[in-house]
């Protein structure tokens, strides 16, 4: 199957400040990809040199099988994550704006708006100028607003910031209908919990670099054992090897360092009298677990060449 | 191209769809209207009370007697053998030689001289010697001396109030058929009202026209709306979209503000007289197409300018900061508007039309006061044109993806930054 989105060892530089480094990922048409990073890593830069906003210094991104052109740019649907409306405009005009410059005719954009705004509930506000709107309207009209012109590549960047709980699932369901219709997902979230509901493969970014790339599944099966979860009376914290210590439910959740192994914990622990454990298990790590492990992998080097 | 379009139809609908909009393109003009044409119907009221003044009165101007400075004068030709009837004491001292009057000017006793040659009634040869130069000045106006002069060589006073000013209650009379109701009723006031009023049109529509463009960029970085933008347009296209769309609302914004002019001025009986003078008499041939010109070349330049403060400035309320300096150039011909009536061919005026920054405002207004010399326009407009397109290419080199999606403040460092960088981010 052709890539939707080919990405090829990005390089992006500020001045002197490297904001990505040879960044390479392939987006499939039919999958949500989940664009992985903590704050700063390179996600949103990576983001606006695929879809050509920023032009790279380095590398290269094929899109539909080619270079972007004003016609593919029609086919891309965009969330970004510093996102905002036209305060001062009705709702309907400013989607109309918005998607005519995706290429759609007027009164085709007019019909198609009016059956978005029908299903996120928003029909009846269509009049109202766009700053009356709650915050998770805002956050429903601009996913309308992504969605609108029927894209073949969804580019979407913390879509469900702002959502309640209901609106949420609908939104979920959307992305869901999205995908199994054959189109390229991209999404680019600090939920990680909705990574491991929606995303079939991942790529995390941290310091402008890729530090993993793959399916979901393989990658927790790359660090199961880095994690172990107990149940048991005393303190679990400022064990040797222990990179996190979470409580969940009355267990106690560990996130091993790489290179450290559930038996070591485990010795550990039985030479310390002032435990007792009534569960010790070897835990599939969550991507959680894991985005952390790899992110905090880097920061004592940094931290030290700082200090120094 | 599409997209342009499409840029430019939302600038139109979005501007003109603001109550601000109208308000601005009516209320406005009608205060501004109220206080300069009203301001000159006071003036003009009182100067036709002092119509029967006694004409030595009206040559020193409104100075009170003690406030006159006193002025030097040299008789080599031996003109001067009396003074006329009520001339203040001391207002005019005569010196026997240059050397004295100058070194009574040094010692800040008279203002300035005047030198008769020997051969004055041969050459008509007079020197006036001031202590400072003063474009505003009206070298060939009456004065004082003037006419005391004409009254010595005429030995007549009402003689030399005629030929100081030999028409002093001319009325027009239009013998053609008049085309409407108040044609006939022009009068020469209005000759020294078209240049304000240009000047004040012109001014205050290209600084609003021009800061259409800086709000609706910075609108758009605060609202955070750019980045979507960004994804299905070029920042040049939507600079160009921005800045057409935009100067299309600063044309309608320009005729209403003439109509509502003329349309308010043709309802106000006392004014009436003023816009067939206006109209009829001081506008030139041509004068809309040089008009149109300057003003389009004219909203390019500010517009572009402030389109580029609007790219790098974070918030509307930082980009404002920037928009007194940069509109600085349009004020200057405001604070000088009385030299566009008193010698709107001085070097000041004349400067001032043709250094391309100024010149959008000035140009028009000299205009319509006078003829002026088609050289001076073409080297004015091309030098606005030349001016125009450089600020636009400029301004491209701020409209960038990476400029527009900062909210850095703006700083030297990110001017230079913008300044050096030639191609796309």
């Amino acid at each position: 199957m052709n890539a939707t989105v080919s990405v090829s060892h990005l390089t992006k530089s500020f001045g002197r400040f490297l904001a990505v480094k040879d960044v390479s990922f392939d987006v499939y048409p039919g999958e949500i990809f989940g664009l992985l990073g903590p704050n700063g890593a390179g996600k949103t830069t990576s983001i606006r040199m695929m879809l050509d906003i920023f032009k790279p210094d380095a590398g290269s991104v094929t899109i539909f099988g080619g270079e972007m052109t004003e016609a593919k740019k029609n086919r891309i649907g965009y969330l970004p994550e510093e996102r905002g409306l036209y305060q001062d405009l009705k709702l309907e005009p400013t989607l109309v704006y918005l998607a005519t410059l995706k290429g759609m005719d007027e009164s085709e954009a007019r019909r198609r708006i009016a059956d978005w705004l029908k299903r996120l509930d928003l029909y009846e506000h269509r009049a109202k100028k766009v700053q009356e709107l709650s915050r998770g309207m805002h956050q429903k009209v601009q996913i309308v607003s992504t969605l609108v012109h029927d894209p073949d590549l969804i580019v979407i960047d913390e879509p469900f910031a702002g959502l309640d709980p209901v609106n949420t699932r609908l939104i979920k369901d959307i992305f869901e209908e999205q995908r199994e219709a054959g189109k390229a997902i991209v999404m680019s979230t600090h939920q990680m919990f909705q990574v491991e509901a929606l995303c079939n493969r991942i790529v995390l970014i941290d310091k402008g670099v890729a530090v993993l790339y793959g399916e979901v599944g393989e990658i927790k099966r790359q660090f199961a054992g880095n994690a172990v979860t107990l149940e048991g009376q005393g303190d679990f914290e400022h064990l040797p090897g222990v990179l996190e210590v979470r409580r969940d439910n009355g267990a106690w959740h560990l996130a091993l360092e790489t290179g450290v192994s559930a038996q070591d914990v485990l010795r550990a622990l039985a030479r310390r009298d002032d435990v007792k454990i009534k569960r010790f298990e070897v835990a599939e790590p969550s991507l959680d677990d894991i985005f952390i492990s790899v992110v905090s992998e880097g920061r004592p080097a940094e931290e030290e060449a700082r200090g120094a | 191209m599409r997209n342009v379009l499409l840029v430019i139809k939302h600038e139109v609908q979005r501007t003109v769809g603001k109550p601000s909009f109208w308000i601005a393109s009516f209320l406005f003009p009608m205060i501004i209207f109220a206080l300069t044409f009203g301001s000159q119907l006071m003036a003009r009221g009182m100067a036709d009370g002092d119509s029967e003044k006694d004409f030595l009165d009206q040559v020193m101007g409104a100075t009170a007697p003690g406030e006159a400075k006193p002025q030097g004068y040299v008789d080599l030709a031996g003109v001067v053998t009396t003074m006329p009837e009520g001339l203040p004491e001391g207002l005019l001292v005569a010196y026997p030689d240059e050397a004295a009057a100058q070194e009574a000017m040094d010692a800040g006793e008279i203002e300035q001289y005047y030198m008769l040659a020997k051969d004055f009634l041969k050459t008509g040869e007079v020197v006036l010697v001031q202590q400072r130069f003063s474009p505003f000045e009206q070298l060939d106006g009456g004065n004082v001396f003037e006419y005391v002069v004409t009254h010595n060589l005429t030995g007549d006073r009402d003689a030399a109030a005629l030929l100081q000013n030999p028409m002093p209650s001319v009325v027009l009379e239009r013998l053609a058929p008049a085309e409407d109701d108040e044609a006939g009723a022009g009068r020469p006031a209005g000759q020294s009202l078209a240049p304000m009023a240009m000047l004040f049109i012109f001014f205050f529509v290209l600084t609003m026209s021009s800061g259409y463009v800086l709000t609706s960029v910075t609108k758009e970085k605060e609202n955070r709306i750019v980045e979507v933008l960004l994804s299905s347009l070029d920042p040049r296209q939507l600079m160009l979209g921005k800045i057409i769309g935009l100067s299309a609302v600063a044309l309608l914004q320009m005729a209403i503000w003439l109509g509502v002019s003329l349309l308010v001025l043709r309802e106000g009986s006392p004014l009436v007289g003023m816009v067939s003078t206006l109209v009829a008499l001081t506008l030139p041939p041509g004068f809309l197409a040089w008009a149109v010109l300057y003003f389009v070349l004219g909203y390019l330049m500010f517009a572009s300018a402030l389109g580029a403060i609007g790219a790098l400035a974070p918030t509307a309320r930082e980009g404002s900061q920037f928009t007194f300096v940069t509109m600085l150039p349009l004020m200057i011909p405001m604070w000088f508007n009385t030299a566009f009536i008193e010698a709107p061919n001085g070097a000041l005026v004349t400067f001032l039309s043709i250094f391309p920054l100024t010149a959008p405002v000035s140009m028009v207004a000299r205009m319509v006061a006078v003829d002026v010399p088609l050289w001076q326009s073409l080297l004015s407009l091309g030098l606005v044109a030349a001016t125009s397109y450089a600020l636009v290419m400029l301004s491209a080199r701020f409209f960038r993806a990476d400029t527009l999606l900062s909210g850095a403040p703006i700083s030297l460092q990110r001017l230079r930054e913008a300044l050096r960088r030639h191609s796309n981010v």
